[in-house]
């Protein structure tokens, strides 16, 4: 990897503000830089990459040498049957889990090497809620947004705005502790973009959010890639991955056995939906039926 | 059903064992431990026994099993949990009979290394109460007394979790913690007075547990053998049926606690006007700061933490109870202008738990604390302000009591300084011992004092060593100030206070340059150690 270059100038920024009053999913509004800026770190190099990336765990392989390049702008899905090694995969790239071989990093910045330039450039919305639950939604942006280095009055803004965005205006005093699932989600989501990362790590992010925030948050998160931001996208709900994922990477027992677009993959396994592309890339065609006693009626 | 509880627990044991290095270590460590503090309390029980006549024998052995009794069950409320239990939170949609599953939790909690306790000390009431005549009944009085033990410690942790359930049970915790400190250290005031002025053969004679003391369950469990010893048969029948009732009382009452628990939501904090209108982006603004602003309310609404900080309180209703009251040695201190001195050195007991385990706390928030682009030494030099900031409002308080009690109102000037030295020393120990072996807390349960017993003795015996550390290093400003105090100013009262604060700024800055290099090194694996499963 080259020398680590520096965010672009403001000509280079490209800025997504939201607007709750769109209707059409698909409209991003282009505005000022009072909004998330996107800021890619270079064109040539990947916006996420891994190189030979492996993880044991006692005798048990949980990545096994895995290679990753995904390009700026990207909505890449990262899919794979529980325990294929998708969220070890992401520990090892944002710098929470330490390779037991292999490295990774976020454009020219190598995780094990520089783990701050990387932390700056990226948003995490992760699979457990691990946030802090004693603080107030408010608080819990405030906090994040002053990790970052935003000045009191950005952080004070977007907050404002995220919050409104997403519905928790009401609830932004309240203890995260006493936030609903679906809540919680979107309060974590906020705290992963209210810095504008370049690079976007999403585990699950619409699993208990209620359809009108889920529409908003996905044209949010589209206009978001549209405007130069990388999304990485673990999800097992397929609609989803098919709607927003412009290359779809799929794992089997800790190694990416598949990377294509949607439509690609879906010509590839022959079949009509990624759902059925994905589990005939996984599983085959499982005929099976249940166990007989479910068959009987229950007493 | 209780058997399957019990062998969940065992399995629990044993998988941690397996797969947590705190626990291959911390094991082994209690199970010695304990075993040694119990076989001391045993051999001084048998010793005493042995020494007394039959009839101060029989009464030294009720009062031996009130003070067992007490201090088993109230122990893991004010030092630290004895026992992991299995949370009653994850039975909730079992069809599982409410008294079974009471039965089942109370054996799953003598699954543990605090066991070891139970059986030399209750062995040992066997030995020393049973004759070939009266064995039966002194295995039946010990069994009887242990099971009331567990049943009670259950019912009294469950009890003050319950309080701790809600706000203003949160603010009335620290009064229930300070009247168990306070009225342990005045009944122990009281019995070595009592027993050094008369003895313990006369003591126990004059003070008999007789009466309707009978009726307190560890004294009616104990009966059981003593009145077989002293040949009252229908005696002991009835004690045994006392001591009977209160375990199902008190299973009964352990029972309805969870029922209520199980349904009834905890109260969050409820962050104040400020808080709720402001965020944090309304004061000191800054990656330090505001990790310093995150600790401080964390201080407040995490109900432990607020309990590890109420610390300061107990100690000031101790020295009170000792100067007021006058109980030999310590009422010499009422007169000593150098009282208010000593706080600095009492505030070290309070802010260990939070200064050595910076970073437990953070439980599984630690993943989302890392991932933010924070140089390590700004999250232990943000932490640590909050902790400075701590001990200070602890050691002021704490300062002026004594000083008022004292009247040493003279030397109050030296406390900062040495304050400052105090923390800083607390605080340069504490940031290598939270990155180099940070321990992992508990899940939130049910019963807040649920604790693996290994990591309670972990954390004790990481406390202990670490506070004797710190007094070492504490030893040559603390000598500068005697020089300034006691000895008619030999040395300059400016030298000593510019002296206390160099030398604890040298060995904090040492230890936030050599933690800070630690931490970086070591990040993944302190997450890895604090996540909670």
């Amino acid at each position: 990897m080259g020398a680590p270059q520096r965010p672009g100038s403001d000509h280079n920024r490209i800025v997504v503000q939201f607007r709750r009053d769109t209707a059409d999913e698909t409209s991003v509004h282009l505005a000022t830089p009072r909004g998330l800026h996107a800021e890619p770190d270079t064109p040539t190099s990947p916006a996420v990459w891994a190189k030979g990336l492996t993880r044991r765990f006692g005798r048990s392989v949980a990545v096994a040498d895995l290679d990753l390049a995904i390009a700026p702008g990207e909505f890449y899905g990262l899919l794979g049957q529980n325990g294929a090694g998708k969220t070890t995969t992401i520990k090892m790239i944002v710098g929470l889990l330490r390779p037991t071989a292999g490295t990774a990093g976020i454009g020219p910045f190598d995780t094990w090497k520089e783990p701050l330039e990387v932390k700056r450039r990226i948003g995490v919305l992760p699979e457990e809620f691990n946030l802090y639950e004693r603080l107030t939604g408010a608080e819990l942006l405030d906090f994040t947004a002053a990790m970052h280095g935003l000045t009191r009055t950005e952080a004070a803004e977007r907050r404002d705005e995220l919050l409104a965005l997403l519905d928790l205006e009401q609830d932004a005093a309240k203890l995260v502790a006493d936030y609903s699932r679906g809540m919680r989600k979107k309060v974590a989501l906020a705290a992963a973009i209210i810095h504008r990362p370049s690079v976007l790590f999403l585990d699950e992010p619409f699993e208990g959010v209620d359809a009108v925030s889920a529409r908003l948050i996905r044209r949010l998160l589209r206009g978001y890639t549209e405007q130069g931001a990388t999304i990485v996208f673990s999800s097992h709900e397929m609609h989803l991955v098919e709607k927003l994922c412009t290359r779809i990477g799929i794992m089997e027992h800790g190694r990416l056995t598949m990377e294509d677009t949607p439509e690609g993959l879906c010509r590839r396994m022959g079949a009509e939906t990624v759902e059925d592309a994905f589990i005939a890339a996984v599983a085959g065609v499982d005929e099976r039926d249940g166990p007989a006693w479910l068959g009987t009626s229950p007493g | 059903m209780v058997g399957h509880l019990a062998w969940l627990k065992s399995r629990l044991l044993w998988n941690g064992l397996r797969t947590d290095p705190q626990r291959r270590v911390g094991f082994p460590v209690a199970v010695i431990a304990l075993g040694a503090a119990a076989w001391y309390l045993a051999d001084r029980y048998r010793e005493a026994m042995s020494d007394l006549s039959p009839a101060a024998g029989r009464s030294f052995a009720l009062w031996g099993a009130l003070a067992l009794f007490s201090v088993w069950a109230t122990l893991p409320v004010v030092i630290f949990p004895l026992d992991e239990n299995l949370d009653p939170a994850q039975f909730a949609l079992a069809p599982i009979d409410r008294w079974k599953l009471v039965t089942g939790l109370a054996v799953a909690a003598l699954i543990a290394p605090s066991v070891v306790v139970l059986v030399l000390l209750l062995g040992t009431n066997v030995v020393v109460l049973g004759t070939a005549a009266t064995v039966p009944a002194a295995v039946a009085a010990s069994l009887l007394l242990g099971i009331q033990m567990v049943v009670g410690g259950q019912l009294f942790s469950t009890a003050v979790s319950a309080v701790l359930r809600s706000r203003r049970g949160r603010d009335l915790a620290v009064f229930i913690i300070m009247g168990i400190g306070l009225s342990g250290f005045a009944a122990q005031a009281l019995i070595a007075a009592t027993v050094g002025e008369l003895g313990l053969e006369r003591a126990v004679l004059a003070h008999g547990l007789d009466g309707a003391a009978v009726l307190l369950p560890p004294v009616a469990a104990q009966n059981v053998a003593v009145a077989i010893a002293g040949g009252e048969p229908v005696e002991a029948a009835l004690s045994g049926l006392v001591a009977l009732a209160w375990i199902v009382g008190m299973a009964w009452g352990w029972m309805r606690l969870l029922d209520w628990m199980l349904t009834t939501p905890t109260e969050s904090p409820r962050p104040n006007r400020a808080a709720r209108s402001r965020g944090m982006a309304g004061r000191a603004w800054g990656t330090r700061k505001v990790l310093a602003r995150k600790e401080l309310r964390f201080y407040l609404r995490d109900p432990r933490q607020r309990l590890v900080w109420t610390g300061a309180v107990i100690f000031v209703g101790l020295a009170a109870a000792s100067i007021l009251v006058g109980t030999g040695s310590l009422a010499v201190f009422r007169r000593q202008d150098w009282l208010p001195l000593v706080a600095p050195a009492l505030v070290l007991f309070v802010g260990l738990p939070i200064a050595l385990n910076q970073f437990g706390w953070e439980r599984n928030a630690a993943s989302y604390l890392f991932v933010l682009p924070v140089p390590p030494r700004s999250l232990l030099l943000g932490k640590n302000l909050a902790t400075f900031a701590a001990l200070m409002a602890e050691t002021t308080f704490l300062a002026v009591a004594l000083a008022a009690l004292s009247g040493g109102w003279s030397t109050l000037w030296l406390v900062p300084p040495l304050a400052v030295c105090s923390a800083a020393l607390q605080l340069a120990v504490g940031n290598v011992v939270s990155v180099v072996t940070p321990l992992r807390l508990p899940r939130e349960g049910t019963d807040v004092f649920a604790q693996a017993t290994e990591q309670g003795c972990l954390a004790i015996a990481s406390q202990v060593v670490s506070f004797f550390a710190i007094g070492m290093l504490m030893v040559p400003p603390a000598s500068v100030a005697v020089l300034t105090v006691a000895f008619g100013e030999v040395v300059s009262p400016w030298v000593a206070a510019a002296f206390a604060v160099a030398w604890g700024a040298v060995f904090y800055l040492a230890s936030i340059w050599l933690a800070g290099l630690l931490l970086r090194r070591r990040l993944p694996e302190v997450v890895q150690w604090v996540q909670v499963s």
